[in-house]
């Protein structure tokens, strides 16, 4: 392990950006599962549609392609815009944490559509029923009956996003995010200990799986406990 | 920028000369995946902690990284030692594809063995007490209950892991392997049309994902024959 | 202490069962006669479902002996075993095995525990199906019957084992009414036969044409014991008048 030494400092800026494409990745990814969902449960058939291209889609297609085709995609295409404003420029090099978070929120997104439709599908009619009699509106039937059965019914797929969407930051070090996969590569060429310096990267994802995971055992245990306050 | 259909059809059969090495690391790792998933399993429930937590272990490390890691550990990583290099295992290790299917294996079997375990939690206790008050001995009620109750019980969910581990063949070509997505990479560096070969590529991806949801769904209607019959 | 070797088919002797701090049986002390009913009822949690998983381990007692048939129940398996093959059960939620037809439901435990050749085994268990009068359901899948002829599969399959005493853990409570009949008759039936039988259940009329012995339990005790006549028309504990004033009004 000696030879990581002199390597923890890269390794923790690193980390620093995994927590910011995760960060973002998860904003986005619950916006496009709430779009998707919004528009899955829709009456508008076009919406409709194109949710269900949307998930099919990014469902299945092989992650490492999804950002492959967006990174040199959206490269590309700007250039060749930017080529029809002023002719000399060669290249516009998109930076690869866009595209990459970009990129995972939309395949992580995909899955959560599905958990969020099946959320709000999942409330027991019964209890919207039972609501309504007992005179509540519209509105409070949505926050106080529909919201928390909703949380408590995604939050454990909801924590399987979120431990995909802090493993699929590993892949965007293929188009050369510098995070601590492309710092163990770095690092590799000067040491030649690739088992160690990769063993490093492997045990930073292992500390935020797990902090994700306690995380959400965390929140479904609150979660539990006011399920059987409601009762 | 234009979209060039003539390079759509000269790549795609291209691409479709690496299916093969996509099909042999989807199956060789689904079969040993899912051995390693019965045993992870087995030990995970025989009650004894010298089994159950090197099991358990396993499943927490396999299913806390990210594949990529995995892969590169095994491919780039072990040579760094002199014991590999010199063990019968070297072989296989030396070759991006041994390499490949050890990693997917071990990835696949730990999350196949949570989903079995799933199964296995879902059959109903009182069978197994009607099972146990007929004196059916504790093997007899695993093979004869639980086994073909828990296997309908963990299909769909088995369904979408082996889609998963079909995309996951995608990441071999990170280590120098021509699978199909190797191939579609080698084109674009060549081309750089991005659009037109990773585009037909996920279409191919896609038709396969497809082909493996209507085949687990007959399995399942097969299955399920005496829940709606 | 009690003989062992007494003509009891089923002794309970000082028996006590704990659920961690939860005591679900207290000093229990019982005798089965060859050929006897037992009908044992009480208010939910009394234990009385506890008392009867306990004869065939279900649940393993905490204290005490239970002696089947000369058989102590103990920690060996092989004693489990063997215990089991003569005590049947019939369990509330039926408990058929879903994903098995009904014929296979009674053919597995003849062929894997008792040995007995396939083509033997379908003939016992055509038998005993048309001793519960559903013969003609032996292909289907138990989704695809009632709850009344569910339970009435379950009875038979219990049969099949040649079992030397049935226990049945309130077998109707899961029934629409209009059910409970239909099962009610085939017990019936075998206790006209001589089975030993012991049943938990609220069927009151059941109780009184045939039980030999009425018992009621209450808080993991056994309070009275007495014949379905004097249980009914006379019971001497108050617990018991309350419980009965209860069950017996609506």
């Amino acid at each position: 392990m000696d030879a990581v030494t002199g390597w923890w400092d890269d390794y923790f800026w690193g980390s620093m950006i995994v927590l910011q494409v995760f960060f973002f990745s998860l904003l986005l990814m619950v916006l496009f599962g709430l779009i998707g969902a919004a528009a899955k449960l829709s009456d508008n058939r076009l919406a409709q549609k194109i949710a269900g291209a949307y998930t099919v889609i990014f469902r299945g297609t092989p992650e490492i392609l999804v950002i492959l085709l967006l990174y040199f995609g959206s490269a590309i295409t700007l250039t060749a815009i930017a080529q029809m404003f002023d002719p000399d420029i060669k290249f516009i090099d998109v930076p690869p944490m866009w595209a990459g978070t970009i990129a995972i929120a939309l395949i992580v997104g995909s899955y959560a559509t599905e958990t969020f439709r099946g959320a709000f599908l999942g409330v027991k009619p019964g209890s919207i029923e039972a609501a309504r009699a007992l005179g509540m509106s519209n509105l409070q039937t949505f926050i106080y009956i529909r919201i928390p059965e909703m949380w408590r019914l995604a939050l454990p797929p909801f924590g399987n996003h979120m431990l995909s969407l802090i493993k699929d930051t590993a892949l965007i070090s293929i188009i050369g995010l510098n995070e601590t996969f492309f710092v163990a590569k770095q690092a590799i060429g000067t040491t030649g200990e690739p088992f160690t310096m990769y063993i490093v990267v492997g045990c930073i994802y292992l500390a935020f799986s797990t902090i994700i995971t306690l995380s959400v055992m965390g929140m479904e245990k609150f979660g539990a406990r006011t399920g059987e306050g409601a009762r | 920028m234009s979209f060039d259909l003539s390079l759509i059809t000269e790549s795609i059969p291209k691409m479709l000369a690496g299916i093969g090495i996509t099909f042999q690391l989807m199956f060789l790792s689904a079969v040993l995946g899912l051995i390693l998933a019965v045993i992870l399993l087995l030990m995970r429930i025989s009650g004894k902690w010298y089994l159950s937590w090197p099991a358990q272990v396993h499943i927490y490390i396999f299913r806390g990284t990210p594949i990529l890691v995995q892969i590169f550990i095994i491919y780039y990583g072990l040579p760094q030692f002199e014991f590999i290099r010199d063990s019968v295992f070297w072989p296989i290790l030396r070759e991006p594809f041994g390499c490949a299917v050890l990693a997917l294996t071990l990835n696949t079997g730990a999350y196949v063995s949570e989903i079995l375990r799933g199964g296995v939690l879902g059959v109903d206790r009182g069978v197994l007490e009607a099972g146990s008050a007929l004196g059916l001995s504790a093997r007899q009620k695993f093979i004869y209950l639980t086994t073909p109750i828990a296997t309908r019980l963990a299909l769909p969910a088995y369904s979408n892991d082996f889609i998963s581990l079909m995309k996951a063949t995608s990441l071999a070509s990170t280590i120098t392997l021509l699978d199909m997505t190797g191939i579609a990479r080698t084109i674009v560096a060549q081309t750089f049309a991005p659009y037109e070969v990773f585009i037909s590529l996920a279409i191919i991806y896609m038709i396969l994902t497809w082909i493996i949801q209507k085949s687990f769904g007959r399995i399942e209607k097969y299955l399920s024959r005496y829940v709606n019959p | 202490m009690t003989n062992p070797t007494s003509d009891a088919l089923i002794q309970m002797i000082n028996v006590d069962k704990f659920f961690g701090e939860f005591q679900a049986l207290t000093n229990i002390n019982l005798e089965v006669k060859r050929g006897e009913k037992i009908v044992i009822c009480g208010p939910s949690g009394s234990g009385k479902s506890t008392l009867i998983r306990c004869i065939n381990r279900l649940e393993e007692h905490s204290a005490g002996r239970i002696i089947i048939d000369g058989k102590e129940l103990t920690d060996q398996v092989k004693d489990i075993d063997a215990v089991r093959r003569e005590v049947g059960m019939v369990f509330q939620s039926f408990n058929l095995f879903p994903h098995m037809t009904i014929v296979k439901n009674l053919m597995l435990a003849q062929q894997l525990v008792r040995k007995i050749p396939k083509a033997e085994a379908h003939k016992t268990a055509m038998h005993f199906l048309e001793r519960v009068k559903i013969p003609e359901q032996a292909n289907k899948y138990p989704v695809q019957l009632s709850g009344g002829q569910q339970q009435r599969v379950a009875i038979a399959r219990a049969l099949c084992m040649k079992p030397e005493i049935i226990l049945f853990d309130e077998p109707t409570s899961a029934l629409d009414p209009e059910m409970i009949n239909e099962v009610l008759e085939v017990m019936t039936d075998l206790a006209k036969e001589g089975m030993t039988m012991i049943c938990v259940t609220h069927e009151m009329g059941f109780a009184r044409s045939v039980a030999d012995r009425v018992i009621f339990m209450d808080a993991g005790e056994i309070v009275e014991e007495a014949e379905p006549e004097i249980f009914f028309n006379s019971p001497k504990s108050a617990r018991t008048k309350a419980f009965l004033s209860q069950i017996l009004t609506h």
